[in-house]
Formats: C-alpha cells, sequence, structure tokens
C-alpha cells in the first residue's frame, strides 16, 4: 500500500493510529512483560500426562504496592479495610493499614498484603486485567535471570528456599528481588501470590497420605503425583496454596495481574484441551 | 508532538477508566447482610434456560453441591445423597428449600443438558435447581463454597464432595464433606433454618 | 492303690487348670474410651525443660489447649542463626500434660506473620492422621478440633505438614504426656528433654544465618544433634538440677527427623526406664534406644553430687555436633558410692622402685571440672568451605537383572472361552469406570442407597431386568436379598457391546449365576419398555 495517494486528511490519521499504536505498546511496555507462550509439566497432578501449554499473555512486572492499592480504593470505597462484606475477606483484611485510606509508615512501594483473593481479583478486573492462572504464575517463576526454565539449577532453588527462612520481605519494596529472563521482578523472594485458580490443589490436612488421593473427599483422581518430589521449593508453594481459601489474607500473601494479548473474555489457560 | 502524545495519552486514560468504571464491583445499595453470598453479582442460567442472578433466591434455605454432568465416580452419589436430603424433609417446609446443583464444567453443561440430567435422576420438581454460568464466575462461587476443583483431562475434574447449607440470608451455616457421611446433621439444619422464615 | 491313683489324677487335673488359668493372666488393655468427663480447664503448657504440674488424682475432664505456632529466628549455637518452625516458640513445643481420657480440645493458631500452613499429628491421638487431617491451618488462622486420650504413655507431636520432613527438621516437635488413673507416682524432680537433627548449609559452628539443607537431610548427615533445639540448652547455666537424695523423672523425646537416639547419663544409672514411654518398666537400664518419633521416662535417685552429662551415646554426635546436656546435683559427697581419686602411682612391670607421681590429670569422665574444661564446647572447626556436593539423585545402577518377562504359555483353550475371559475383562474396565462408585468395587452396594450386585437375587432370578435396568435406568421401591431400597439409577449411556461386557463381568462375579450376556440380547431388550418396578407412593 502506498500512503502518497492518500489525501493529507487520511496521511494524518493513518499517522495518529500509528502513534496511538505505539502509546499502547509503551504503556504496556513499562508495566507489563510479554510472555511467549510454551509449555511446562507441572509439579502436580501430571506425573503421566502430556506437559502443559501456556498461551502468551502479558504479566505485571512487580506485585501490586501499597499506593497502587489505595488509588483502588479511593475509586472503589466499598473495598476499603472496615468496608469490605465478610463474605469477600475475613477480618485480617488490610490489618497493618492504620485507616481505610492510609497504609501507615509502610513504604508505598512495598507490595500490599493482606488481600483476599476477591479483593486481588476485583483489583486486577478494575485495570482492565486479571489474576494470572496458577499454571501461568508457576510457568513464569520457573525462570532465574538467565533462562526460562532454571528449576533444575541447584542455586536457583536454594535461592526459592532460603526465602522461607527470611522474615518480614514483605516490607522490602517491589523490584528488590531479581529480574527474570522474562523482565519480571520478585517472582521469589519477596510475597507469596495469589492465583486465579489457586482452590485447584487437592491437599488434604494429612499430607502423609496425599499420594494416595482420599476418594470420600475429593471425586477424581490424583491429589498429588509431584512430577519431581525433589522439587521442595515449588511442593511449599502448593502446600501454602493448599492451605486457603478465597476470603483469607495473610501478611506473606500479595498479587499481581495479568492480561490477555486481546481484549475481550477472560480465556483461562487451561491444560485440558 | 509532544502535546499530541500527551493528547493522546489523556484519550486512553479516560478510555480506561471508562472501562474500569463499567467494571462491576459489589452492588452497594443492596441491603444483605455481610456474609451473604447474594452479595455476589454473578448472572447463571438454570436448567430452563433462564438467567437468574442468586439473590433471586433470597428468602429460600439454599442446599448447594458443585458436580458435572458426565462425572462418573462421586457425582452420582453426591446427587444420591441430594435426594435423600430432601427426602427426609416435613412436607411443610419443602416450599422453603431450595436445592441447587452447581456445574463446574459450564462448556458441556449446557442448559439442555442440565435439563436433561434433571430429567433422568428424577429431579423435576421446583424444588430443584440446576444452574451454569461462566468459568469465572464459577471459579468464585466455589471460593465461595471453598470447594475446590481441576480439569485432570477433557473430560473428567478432580472436585472436593461438599454440600452447602444457606440460610434464607445467603449465610452459610453447614457445611458437609465428603461421601458416605450421615446427613443427618445436614437435614437438622435445613429444618431449622426452614422454621425460621417467617411466613 | 486305686484311690491313690485317682487322687494323683485330681491333682494333676487341678495342676493342669491352674496352670492354664495362669497363662491367661495377662491383663487386657483397659477401654478407657467411656470415661466420663467433669468440668473444662485450660491446659498449662511449659516450654522445655520444665513441664506441668502433675495431674495427681484428678477426675477426666475436658482441656483446653491452646498452641500457637511461630516461625522465628533464633541460635542454633554461639553466632549461628536459625529459622526455627515451632510450637508455642520453642524447641521442643510446649508440654502437654493429661491424663487417660481427657477431652482435650485443641485449639491450633497460626501466627499472622507466618509464612507457611502447618498442622499437628499427635502420636497420643486415635483417629486420622493424629489430627494432622483436621488441623492443616494458614497463616493467621487458628483450627479447633477434639480427642480423647485413651492410651496412658508418653507421645510426640511433631508437624505433618509437607514436606513433612522438613518441618520436623526445623523444630516442629514435641510431647504430650497422658498420666493413668492417679498419675504416675509422684518423684522430686521432673524435666523435658527432646533430641532432634538439624542440617544446615554451613558445616557445625558455621557462623551467621544457616539455611536449611535438604540435601543433607536427605542423606541423614546432620551438623547438629541436639537436646531442646539448640547447642548448650542444657549446659551451664542452663543445666537441669536436683539434691543428692532426689528421684528425678526425665521426659524424654526424640523428634528427628532422621535419627535413633541412644540416650544415656553418664555416671548414671536409670533406676527404671518406661520403656519407648508405655507401660513397661524396665529396671537398672544403661542406656534407652529412643526411636524418631517416640519417647521414653527415665526415673532415677541421685545419689551422689556433682555433674551427670546427658548424651547420645553415638558418641560424636555428643562431642562434635552438640547432643550433650547436664544435671547438677548438689549435696554432700559420698565416698562408698563413689571415692574420686584415691592415688595414683607409677606402673611398672618390672618392679624396680615405686615413686609416686602427683598428677592431677584424671580420665574419669564425671568430674565436673575436668568435663566442662575439656568437653562441653566443641571446639568450633574454622568454617570449612565444602565442596558443592554432588546432586543427591542416586544414579540407577546397572544392578536390574535383565529379566524378560514370561509370556503366558499359548492357549489351547476353545474359542469361546477365551473370548469369555475377554469379555470378562472388558466389562471389568467398563465396571471400574461407570459403576463401582455406587455399587462398589466388590458389587457389595451402600446400605440404604444402592443395592448390592454381589450373590444379588434381583440379578440373577432375572437378566433381562438387570438389562434393561442398565439401558433404561431404575427407580422406585426396589428389594434386593431382602431389603429395600427407594433410589434412583439413570439409563447408562454405555453400547451393546458395552453392556454385555459389564454385565458378564458382574454375573462371573462375587458369588452370582456366571450368566453370559451377549449384544444381541441387550439389542433385543432396547426396544423392550423400561421395567416398572411398583412404586409404593
Amino acid at each position: 500500500m502506498n500512503p502518497y495517494l492518500f489525501v493529507a486528511q487520511k496521511k494524518y490519521l493513518l499517522l495518529l493510529t500509528l502513534l496511538v499504536a505505539t502509546i499502547n505498546v509503551r504503556a504496556q511496555d513499562s508495566t507489563m512483560a510479554y510472555i511467549k507462550e510454551g509449555s511446562y509439566i507441572p509439579l502436580y497432578g501430571n506425573a503421566d500426562k502430556p506437559p502443559i501449554t501456556v498461551s502468551s499473555f502479558y504479566i505485571d512486572k512487580y506485585p501490586v504496592t501499597n499506593a497502587q492499592f489505595l488509588e483502588f480504593v479511593k475509586k472503589h470505597p466499598e473495598y476499603s479495610k472496615s468496608e469490605l462484606k465478610g463474605i469477600y475477606a475475613e477480618k485480617n483484611y488490610l490489618y497493618y493499614w492504620l485507616g481505610n485510606y492510609d497504609y501507615g509508615s509502610q513504604k508505598g512501594n512495598a507490595p500490599v498484603t493482606n488481600v483476599s483473593w476477591f479483593a486481588a481479583k476485583c483489583y486486577c478486573e478494575c485495570q482492565g486485567k486479571r489474576l494470572p492462572t496458577m499454571d501461568e504464575w508457576e510457568y513464569i517463576a520457573m525462570a532465574d535471570e538467565y533462562s526460562v526454565d532454571a528449576r533444575t539449577k541447584e542455586e536457583f532453588n536454594k535461592f526459592i528456599l532460603s526465602w522461607y527462612e527470611k522474615p518480614q520481605t514483605f516490607l522490602n519494596q517491589v523490584g528488590s528481588t531479581y529480574k527474570n529472563k522474562w523482565g519480571v521482578f520478585d517472582m521469589h523472594g519477596l510475597v507469596w501470590e495469589w492465583t486465579f485458580d489457586f482452590n485447584s490443589i487437592f491437599l488434604s490436612g494429612e499430607s502423609r497420605k496425599d499420594k494416595d488421593t482420599d476418594k470420600l473427599l475429593f471425586c477424581g483422581s490424583g491429589s498429588v503425583n509431584a512430577s519431581d518430589l525433589m522439587d521442595y521449593a515449588a511442593f511449599m508453594r502448593f502446600a501454602f496454596r493448599g492451605s486457603l481459601k478465597a476470603n483469607f489474607t495473610t501478611r506473606n500473601l500479595g498479587f499481581r495481574c495479568a492480561k490477555n494479548l486481546s481484549p475481550g473474555r477472560l480465556t483461562v489457560n487451561s491444560q485440558a484441551k | 508532538m509532544k502535546t499530541i502524545y500527551s493528547g493522546f495519552l489523556i484519550i486512553l486514560l479516560t478510555l480506561q477508566y471508562a472501562v474500569a468504571q463499567s467494571q462491576e464491583g459489589p452492588n452497594k445499595s443492596q441491603n444483605f447482610t455481610d456474609l451473604s453470598i447474594y452479595n455476589l453479582p454473578s448472572k447463571w442460567t438454570n436448567q430452563n434456560g433462564n438467567e437468574i442472578e442468586l439473590k433471586e433466591l433470597k428468602g429460600k434455605v439454599l442446599v448447594m453441591v458443585m458436580i458435572y454432568t458426565s462425572c462418573k465416580a462421586a457425582c452420582p452419589r453426591l446427587v444420591a445423597d441430594m435426594r435423600n436430603i430432601e427426602a427426609q424433609l416435613p412436607k411443610d417446609i419443602k416450599g422453603k428449600v431450595k436445592l441447587i446443583l452447581v456445574s463446574i464444567d459450564p462448556a458441556t453443561d449446557t442448559p439442555k443438558r442440565l435439563k436433561e440430567f434433571s430429567v433422568v435422576n428424577k429431579m423435576e420438581g421446583d424444588q430443584w435447581v440446576f444452574l451454569q454460568s461462566t468459568e469465572e464466575n464459577t471459579r468464585e462461587f466455589a471460593a465461595v463454597l471453598a470447594v475446590n476443583y481441576k480439569r485432570i483431562s477433557p473430560m473428567d475434574f478432580s472436585h472436593s464432595n461438599i454440600i452447602s447449607v444457606f440460610n434464607a440470608d445467603g449465610e452459610l451455616m453447614h457445611q458437609q464433606e465428603g461421601l458416605n457421611v450421615n446427613n443427618e446433621e445436614t437435614v437438622k439444619y435445613i429444618i431449622e433454618e426452614a422454621y425460621r422464615i417467617k411466613p | 492303690m486305686k484311690r491313690i491313683l485317682k487322687t494323683t489324677t485330681y491333682v494333676l487335673a487341678g495342676a493342669a487348670l491352674t496352670f492354664g488359668f495362669l497363662s491367661f493372666k495377662d491383663d487386657p488393655i483397659k477401654d478407657y474410651s467411656k470415661i466420663p468427663v467433669v468440668g473444662q480447664s485450660v491446659a498449662e503448657l511449659t516450654a522445655p525443660p520444665f513441664v506441668p504440674k502433675p495431674v495427681g488424682n484428678r477426675a477426666a475432664t475436658k482441656l483446653i489447649v491452646n498452641m500457637e505456632i511461630k516461625e522465628q529466628e533464633g541460635e542454633m549455637a554461639d553466632g549461628v542463626k536459625y529459622t526455627y518452625w515451632t510450637f508455642g516458640g520453642t524447641v521442643p513445643g510446649s508440654f502437654i500434660r493429661t491424663r487417660v481420657g481427657d477431652e482435650v480440645e485443641f485449639h491450633l493458631k497460626n501466627h499472622p506473620d507466618n509464612k507457611l500452613p502447618h498442622n499437628i499429628d499427635l502420636h497420643a491421638v486415635t483417629g486420622q492422621g493424629g489430627g494432622a487431617a483436621s488441623s492443616l491451618v494458614a497463616p493467621g488462622h487458628e483450627k479447633t478440633f477434639s480427642f480423647k486420650v485413651i492410651n496412658p504413655g508418653l507421645y510426640v507431636y511433631h508437624c505433618a505438614t509437607a514436606p513433612v520432613g522438613m518441618h520436623i527438621a526445623n523444630g516442629m516437635y514435641g510431647l504430650i504426656l497422658v498420666e493413668p488413673e492417679g498419675g504416675l507416682p509422684p518423684v522430686d524432680k521432673e524435666y523435658y528433654i527432646m533430641q532432634g537433627d538439624f542440617y544446615t548449609k554451613g558445616a557445625y559452628g558455621e557462623e551467621g544465618s544457616q539455611p536449611f539443607d535438604m540435601d543433607k537431610a536427605i542423606k541423614e548427615q546432620p551438623d547438629y544433634v541436639v537436646f531442646n533445639g539448640k547447642v548448650g540448652a542444657l549446659t551451664g547455666a542452663n543445666a537441669i538440677t536436683a539434691k543428692v537424695g532426689e528421684t528425678v523423672r526425665l521426659f524424654v523425646g526424640n523428634g528427628g527427623p532422621n535419627l535413633v537416639s541412644s540416650f544415656h547419663v553418664i555416671g548414671e544409672v536409670f533406676d527404671k526406664i518406661y520403656l519407648e514411654g508405655g507401660e513397661k518398666i524396665n529396671e537398672n537400664v544403661q542406656t534407652t534406644l529412643i526411636p524418631a518419633g517416640g519417647s521414653a521416662i527415665a526415673e532415677f535417685k541421685v545419689d551422689v553430687n556433682g555433674t551427670f552429662i546427658l548424651v547420645d551415646h553415638s558418641i560424636f554426635r555428643a562431642f562434635n555436633k552438640g547432643a550433650l546436656g547436664m544435671l547438677k546435683v548438689e549435696g554432700p559427697e559420698n565416698k562408698t558410692i563413689y571415692s574420686g581419686v584415691i592415688k595414683e602411682e607409677t606402673y611398672n612391670p618390672e618392679s624396680r622402685n615405686v615413686e609416686k607421681v602427683k598428677d592431677e590429670k584424671t580420665a574419669a569422665p564425671t568430674k565436673p571440672a575436668s568435663v566442662k574444661n575439656t568437653q562441653t564446647a566443641p571446639a568450633k572447626p574454622a568454617p570449612a568451605k565444602t565442596a558443592k556436593s554432588a546432586p543427591a539423585k542416586p544414579s540407577a545402577q546397572n544392578l536390574r537383572t535383565e529379566s524378560t518377562p514370561l509370556k503366558p504359555a499359548p492357549h489351547l483353550q476353545t474359542q469361546t472361552a477365551s473370548n469369555l475371559q475377554a469379555k470378562i475383562a472388558a466389562g471389568k474396565n467398563v465396571f471400574s469406570k461407570t459403576c463401582f462408585a455406587c455399587h462398589q468395587s466388590e458389587g457389595q452396594g451402600i446400605p440404604n442407597a444402592f443395592p448390592p450386585l454381589a450373590k444379588s437375587d434381583f440379578l440373577n432370578n432375572n437378566p433381562k431386568k438387570a438389562i434393561n435396568a442398565v439401558i433404561h435406568g431404575l427407580s422406585g421401591d426396589l428389594t434386593v436379598n431382602g431389603k429395600k431400597y427407594n433410589s434412583v439409577m439413570t439409563p447408562q449411556n454405555l453400547t451393546d457391546e458395552e453392556i454385555a461386557n459389564v454385565l458378564t463381568y458382574v454375573y462371573h462375579s462375587w458369588g452370582n449365576s456366571k450368566k453370559v450376556i451377549t449384544a444381541s440380547m441387550v439389542k433385543n431388550e432396547r426396544k423392550n419398555k423400561p421395567v416398572s418396578v411398583a412404586s409404593a407412593h
């Protein structure tokens, strides 16, 4: 197509369109990272199944911060500390905040925590985004600084495990851990993060019998067939998710948002297609 | 150039804000109690193809279970459990109780299929409600009920076996977990809550 | 003569009977599950090495236990920091003291600042997971469950959240005592000691914050083996104490996660050991074996003064890894029982002249002074730069014998028979996918809900009805083997072939009539109406 055939006005319009597109990409780039489609074998429930395919999507480079969450509750007072309905969060919701619009002496750029799944989900939806699925989250979380799958590297696993022993990392600012191969920060070492389908884990309280699913409590097969039981780093994440309910809030649990490449209905990256 | 750039940025932001505004938050104008599931704004479709919101069920005692129709493992027994619970309800409260089966596989369980399922399972009375919605609404609803589920193959799901009882205000009163459990307590809760409803 | 014989016979018979009865003298285990409880109270919990007050002869009661889980940094040794996971803020966790028959209402609280979910498995609990199944609790939550203690003894409790080994290795264990009726016999001093093994990235004594090392834990090569969670928890100023003449009772546990303890007190003999924390008492024991996840109660009277060293007698652990504690006994010496050094002289087999030599050195390890100077604080080795250990995966050795699976010999059976076997196998497959949930794996069904298929009169009397039920479903009142059912079986979405196979499998299992159902029989039945079971409504 030859643009010189267009009348000036049209040329101008085209230029603008291009500009808008550029800006849009920039806006996207500044806060979100592009994650390219790929596949992986998750820790749980797929021991003898083909790997799961994760379609391309965008993810926030950083977990959501106190300051960002403050902006959100100002726009949506029904999600403020004292206003949120009990069905959406237990009593500890934002418990370290001093008031509905005051996160006290905490850093504004520290991750917001003590947020329930419902509040995290709504926050993302209000940004035109969504919570990442567990598969998406785990897929990104495999990466270290140099490769997209560092799960077999001893140092990488040691780093993840060492976080369990570092006190009060939730006070640190976002971006204080490493930037991974995708350009995403803080996947490990800052806070736990909610995923959209966190409640697809099957762990009973009695972990020693989880290798043998309790047929009476859960229909279907396979709560736990870890593909690599040595992968303790991931094991702990799954154990943590397995202990949560959607209205729970804990001081070490924050979240970040994801977004589809094309707007429209959320298509959940689901493994069984 | 700079002005154009920032001008567009403003337009963009406005657009984004508009999108944000159109998102549905919990509806504040409603007067539901703090723990009521009627706070959930999600829309559902029943076995007759009618759209309903949960809050339309307000004033009834709800007995809920999440299943999917192609399930051959636990669901037939959960369904039997529900039927068994219903059979134990005294005649005078039958009109005050809704027994609700929510699909965790909305893609397969179309309203038509739910209808067929209700027919072959002989659950055609007004007290039986079968619901399906979007995947997100289903996941959210499961989150409220503390039901975990996961697709484990194209046809099958793994899911918690939980039957829940909600009072007339939509508050969770009781959960019965597992198969082969004695449902005496569940029935007791339903009857108690039903008698509390003022005519 | 006859009379003597008769008498002898009687005597013999009587003796035999007596012996017979005597051999039954073993007391039956008492059932404490029915003991009623009186009132309720909140359990006193203590940090080690102390224990709560004895129960004495109080009645069984409802006992409320409030246990808080904390993940917190502590000191494993001087300058060595370690993040412990604890029950009640200590390692071992708070001591729980109950009596048999108590109903314990257990509140497990996971501190909001904790990162991980936890639960508790109490070995004293009779029930799924020892309580673990009911107590998985996320940070910032509290779980409540209750249990009745029905076996007296000293029991370990520990966290059982995956990965279990790691939760235990970080210090999540403790003891719960269930006293017998009337309580344990009174003693002068009671203490709480629990051994555990710890695995750190750095070697023993390496300073700084030490993370947990999973590799070492799997290889069972701990850097630290300690009593009460750290090196020196029971030495120096922290030693446990007694006075000469007192009777001491030690509640000793072993949290593991891996090692078995050979518990020994240097310079004392245990007068009594409640073996493995149970009811049997052994007397005059030098060293008692305490398994990982097990316990023992040790009692002894202290007759002489001095400092007595508690060790795991796998002795490198005591002197190089920290498994060492002290009991300081004050009071007068008792030269008869233990004299100390009387004299020392030069020893020369070729006795020339004997020359006395004064030398203070003694080899007896029981004198506090000498012990203190030599063996309490193992010298810190210089931080060793450990070479990267090879990955812990054991390589599959070429030990597998190359066996070729045995092929069944070609069958010489008739075709129908082999067909039948195949049919039954295929039918079993259908059954396990479609029918087992309601009718159960052995066709036993579920009482009052789903009728049995095993030895079923309904099936065996009328195969047509059986076929019809699978095709069209079946509902309403139904009597099978004399029991009434009123349920709904839905029409099953199966092919003629599948229905034929699955019914053939059912007829050839669990004592049924061995009928063979063919696909054409099923096809014929499809034309017929659903069987109506006369409904009672």
